[in-house]
């Protein structure tokens, strides 16, 4: 075994496709919006699009809305990571695993609200 | 242009981030806030933007090589997140000068500790979070357990606090703490520090998003350029000592410092 290449187990496998589907994804669309940006805005426009305009704002082709939801999907990810995670602890009836990756969860999502209030 | 300027500065952060185990977030918010003039509270927004693509991108490489402790990373992460929220609270708060002054002494902190990296810590069967790894390096098999689980349980509170306060990932914490504190191999470490610190900046992120100091002019490019640096960091670092770019680092750290501390007292 020295030396060969490492076999990923089961919950490897889902952080490491979670967090590389997250990472093009949202590389996909920030890419759209740079190139929507600089050919119908000639640069990146500021700030963020509100999440109840993201919608239409993304059905008009707007720059901003792609590279918000670029941003979001990226931000998303770790949050994600942590829930396949907690899957595949739950698969493998690692109890103790679920419990943690659950805090974990539950702080995440706390600081959500608190981002808000 | 502003937009390539800030691309290229992130590529050198995604490098050097990556490179030394912390997140890229110590040269992103100085750079951001003395040469492009961005507000301190949109500065640390974005580094915590960039600390996430960094963690990312650099995981889909540690995981592969089975040198993330995904359990021991979990476990400290319960820590982190909690430190990061209170620290993340309190930024949104607080006056921008007070994080311009907490940030300065940070990267003083950072410098010198760069300095402390001499040896890795002997690797023993501990029993408590046991894992192995094959060094990349050596090509051997490390087989290592976790020491003074509790200790650097509480201490990683604190590393997650600065995560959220300034906008770093906070591995120039969790590195020391991991290594040196709970006797964990430095390859295991800076993996598992990587990818712990997408989970703290994430806990950050949204705090600073939900404020609205995200802004795509600095997080996209800022973002996109330390994926590529990250992307080059991790293959570097599995074969190179990365003792002159860390010297280089270093100094510009201090020269920073300097910078943020005049700033702090000017207001």
């Amino acid at each position: 075994m020295a030396g060969g290449r490492h076999v990923m187990d089961p919950v490897e496998k889902v952080v490491h496709w979670v967090l590389l589907v997250g990472l093009l994804v949202s590389v996909a669309l920030m890419g759209v919006g740079i190139v929507l940006g600089l050919v119908r805005h000639d640069g990146l426009p500021s700030g963020v699009v509100a999440p109840d305009q993201l919608r239409a704002a993304l059905a008009d082709g707007d720059a901003a809305a792609y590279l918000t939801l670029g941003l979001l999907v990226l931000v998303a990810t770790p949050f994600l990571r942590v829930a396949g995670s907690l899957v595949a602890f739950a698969r493998e009836r690692d109890g103790r695993y679920v419990l943690v990756s659950a805090a974990v969860l539950t702080l995440m999502c706390l600081s959500v609200l608190l981002g808000r209030a | 242009m502003t937009l390539v300027a800030i691309f290229a500065m992130a590529v050198f952060a995604g490098v050097v981030g990556s490179m030394v185990g912390v997140g890229g977030g110590i040269v992103v918010v100085p750079m951001l806030t003395l040469a492009f003039g961005a507000p301190i509270k949109v500065a640390i927004a974005t580094s915590l933007i960039s600390v996430i693509a960094t963690s990312s991108a650099a995981q889909t490489v540690f995981v592969t090589k089975g040198l993330t402790n995904l359990r021991l990373g979990m476990s400290l992460e319960i820590m982190t997140t909690l430190g990061a929220i209170a620290g993340g609270v309190t930024a949104v708060l607080v006056s921008g000068r007070v994080l311009q002054g907490v940030f300065a002494v940070v990267l003083v902190y950072v410098a010198y500790a760069m300095n402390r990296r001499g040896g890795d810590v002997r690797p023993e069967r501990t029993g408590v979070l046991e894992a192995t790894f094959v060094d990349p390096a050596s090509g051997r098999r490390v087989e290592y357990g976790v020491r003074r689980f509790k200790l650097g349980a509480f201490l990683s509170l604190f590393a997650g606090n600065i995560s959220g306060l300034i906008g770093l990932g906070g591995g120039a914490f969790k590195v020391p703490i991991m290594n040196v504190v709970m006797g964990v191999p430095l390859k295991a470490t800076i993996a598992t520090s990587n990818l712990m610190i997408g989970v703290t900046a994430a806990t950050g992120a949204v705090i600073f998003y939900g404020r609205g100091f995200v802004d795509i002019r600095y997080a996209v490019p800022a973002a996109l350029g330390i994926l590529l640096g990250a992307r080059l960091g991790p293959l570097l670092a599995m074969r190179l000592r990365s003792r002159t770019l860390g010297v280089i680092l270093q100094v510009l750290l201090v020269v920073f410092a300097v910078l943020m501390a005049v700033r702090t007292v000017q207001g």
